[in-house]
């Protein structure tokens, strides 16, 4: 049987169309690419500002005790880029220092070289120091440490009769680029994949969290102004919770459908600046190339994983008949949405990991903690279908007890239902 | 199937297809509380009916139980020929006593949604809509946000909504409690004019008067129990006329004769007196008289419904006098 009926399609349209049309949905849906683009051209201004403030000089005092390494490490900093486009000053002291050196505010940082640093091993208690005062600006302390190293490396070098030589290229280190290769052979590249995958679970976090209040308020606002009563002597409540659900849902697709659009075209348009900056972080665009079973599969995920929580938020709004009872009622199941998020971080960078595999088949997790390892890793096909099959279990499960909260609970008014009694409604429907 | 049962209440048409609800046995319980008590009832096809009684008595849960949004514990309910009430639900138009719109959506898409919700296509609901509106006079306020319609507006709407899909069976919970005057005489209007059409009325009310005035038959409930039901003309008939109503100007101390008086219900600006089974109106005229009280009026009187209720309640040992008075006060 077709469990769209008229009625349903009727409810689902009402759901969709009331809410399409409100203020609400066109500020959120053109905000959120608005504010992601805002953010990024920030971004890009506070990197852009911060990297020339050439009025800002920093001296840089350098307490050499040896004698053999002050002039080493002046000739490295000046040789920094980043140094030279700050227009820094320098100036080796030849003689031990105190910090009143510093706190006199002569310097801005101090670097104390001990005469010992030259010959010392990795268990020796020698130690380099760099004193800084607080408002020194990022980057510098970086440069001073790569400084020291590569001054160290060169006066060793001169000890070993080996000189003018340029110490950067010998350390030069090779790039690597992480590829992940799936069953079939095909190579994925790490980063851009760890990057696509974060947004998924945080454009679904935001999506389950968002939809599922949305779908609370709607069963409160019917219960709240009487509605709810006409709804049931024309439909079945479970054509009703259905019509609401997917009527909802489908405002979620319509919205981030805007937002993947408008994100493309930005990121299109913008392949300068964003694309750039990407390819810096070694993500090559180009390599992306659309796996349309994968993408199938994580839309599976989405949409079940979705239905759950649905199913869950609305079997919640049924027990509850005010707003200000809604967040504290719904705090469990956006339990299980926030767990899982929180846990993509981890699934990132090891998504092969024991804990990873079980929550990406614990039928509340997988839908956000699945779809990671389907883009970072290869999951044997077994992980799959189990995880896919519990999920849709779960969601028919869900769909049950909901659906039997539900029916009692949208009679219910003014107290919000307790756990005993929703176990009740549940056993006796 | 084509059923017969549109036709008004008369004689020789087949029963099965006369009744528009029966009701058989029915019994709910919530936790301890028996909300109804073996409830039969037959409303028959085309007539215009009565629930009546306290609040509280069970009427909602009944209506509730008729429209199968609630399940009884045990009974039948058979619904315009049918025992699979959602198979009629169509044919059924409703009106809860606690009645709401939504306050952001239009009052034509409004209509439009909840006649869809009984089966209508979306052109022919909103042609209907639009008919009904010029009818109500609210036209030109077809594409306003429900939000913004006055109280009175909002109540037509809701019975608009109620009505547009031409239901066979209307079902009305305290249609009239909470209405403005003029919406009153509208929507009884409307009902008569739907009841004229073949359309069977079922509605609940706690104002015995508002049944008096419009039903044929009415059914009284109280704590749960039926009391009484059947046409109003037989049951008044059966309760024969030993009533009197006075209006006097004096101490009353008549209307305390023993073995004479039943009971005295004082309506300020007259009395009607229940007398004792068989007992003759004439010895409390006589009374009355030698009591020195000057009476503008003695009149063998129909005993009004009320009155017959609360001697069906009282008899059947539900004293739910005060709580019904309290009520219709």
């Amino acid at each position: 049987m077709n469990p769209f009926t008229p009625k349903v399609r009727a409810v689902m349209r009402r759901e969709f169309m009331q809410r399409v049309k409100s203020k609400w949905f066109l500020l959120s849906t053109l905000g959120l690419p608005v504010l992601m683009v805002g953010l990024m051209f920030l971004a890009g201004f506070l990197v852009a500002t911060s990297s020339d403030d050439t009025g800002d000089v920093e001296r840089i005092g350098i307490v050499d005790s040896s004698g053999r390494l002050g002039d080493l490490i002046v000739s490295e900093l000046l040789g920094d880029s980043v140094f030279a486009a700050r227009a820094r000053e320098f100036e080796a002291l030849p003689e031990a220092e105190t910090r009143t050196r510093l706190v006199a505010s002569d310097y801005d940082v101090l670097l104390l070289a001990p005469a010992e640093l030259i010959d010392a091993g990795e268990d020796d208690e020698v130690r380099a120091q760099i004193l800084a005062v607080d408002n020194v600006a990022g980057g510098t302390e970086e440069s001073i440490r790569g400084a020291l190293r590569r001054a160290l490396v060169r006066a060793r070098l001169g000890e070993a009769g080996i000189e003018g030589v340029d110490v950067e290229a010998l350390l030069r280190a090779a790039p690597v680029r992480i590829v992940t290769v799936s069953g079939s052979g095909e190579a994925r590249s790490q980063q851009v994949y760890q990057l696509i995958s974060f947004v998924i679970a945080f454009l679904f976090y935001m999506v389950l969290l968002i939809y599922g209040q949305m779908i609370i308020r709607s069963i409160i606002e019917e219960k709240a102004s009487d509605i709810v009563e006409i709804m049931v002597s024309s439909l079945r409540p479970w054509e009703l919770m259905l019509g609401k659900i997917v009527g909802v849902g489908a405002v979620g697709l319509a919205q981030i459908g805007v937002w993947v659009l408008v994100l493309s075209g930005v990121t299109l348009l913008g392949t300068t600046s964003l694309g750039a900056s990407l390819a810096d972080a070694g993500v090559d665009l180009s390599a992306i190339t659309i796996p349309w079973g994968l993408v199938a599969l994580v839309l599976a995920f989405f949409v079940l994983g979705y239905l759950l929580f649905a199913g869950m938020f609305a079997g919640t709004g049924a027990t509850i008949s005010s707003e200000s009872d809604a967040q504290q009622a719904a705090l469990p199941v956006t339990m299980l949405i926030i767990l899982p998020f929180i846990a993509v971080q981890g699934i990132v960078t090891s998504p092969n990991a024991t804990w990873a595999v079980v929550f990406s088949l614990i039928p509340f997790f997988s839908p956000l903690s699945m779809t990671p390892r389907l883009l970072i890793t290869s999951v044997p096909a077994w992980q799959i279908a189990v995880s896919l099959g519990l999920l849709a279990l779960s969601v028919l499960g869900a769909a049950w007890v909901a659906g039997r909260i539900y029916r009692v609970g949208i009679l219910m008014k003014g107290q919000r239902a307790n756990l005993p009694q929703v176990i009740r409604w549940v056993r006796h429907g | 199937m084509a059923f017969a049962w549109r036709i008004p209440d008369q004689a020789g048409i087949i029963g099965r297809v006369n009744t528009a609800i029966r009701l058989s046995s029915i019994r709910k319980q919530f936790g301890k509380k028996v909300a109804v008590r073996d409830l039969d009832l037959e409303v028959p096809a085309g007539s215009i009916y009565g629930l009546i009684g306290p609040n509280g008595a069970g009427k909602t849960t009944s209506i509730r139980i008729i429209l199968d949004i609630i399940g009884p514990d045990s009974g039948e309910v058979e619904v315009l020929g049918s025992r699979d009430v959602e198979s009629v639900r169509e044919r059924v138009g409703y009106l809860p006593e606690e009645r709401g719109l939504y306050a952001k959506m239009s009052v034509i898409d409004h209509l439009v949604f909840f006649a869809e919700l009984k089966g209508l296509h979306r052109r022919e609901a909103r042609s209907r809509a639009m008919e009904g509106l010029e009818l109500m006079s609210l036209a030109d306020r077809a594409a306003d946000k429900v939000e913004t319609l006055s109280k009175g507006m909002a109540q037509k709407v809701q019975f608009l909504a109620t009505t547009l899909h031409r239901p066979d069976l209307l079902i009305l919970d305290e249609p009239f409690s909470g209405l403005d005057p003029i919406n009153v005489d509208l929507f009884k209007r409307i009902l008569l004019e739907r009841h004229r059409e073949g359309t069977t009325v079922l509605f609940s009310t706690h104002m015995i008067e508002d049944a008096e005035r419009l039903c044929e038959r009415v059914c009284m409930i109280a704590g749960a129990t039926k009391v009484l039901d059947g046409r109003i003309a037989d049951v008044k008939s059966a309760a024969g006329r030993n009533e009197v109503v006075i209006a006097y100007d004096g101490d009353g101390s008549f209307l305390r004769a023993p073995g004479l008086v039943e009971r005295v219900a004082d309506h300020g600006q007259y009395v009607e007196v229940r007398l004792v089974d068989r007992a003759d109106p004439q010895e409390l005229l006589r009374l009355a008289v030698e009591s020195g009280a000057r009476l503008s009026r003695f009149e063998l009187a129909e005993p009004s419904l009320r009155e017959i209720f609360i001697d069906k309640a009282t008899q059947a040992g539900l004293s739910h006098e005060d709580e019904f008075r309290d009520a219709a006060a």
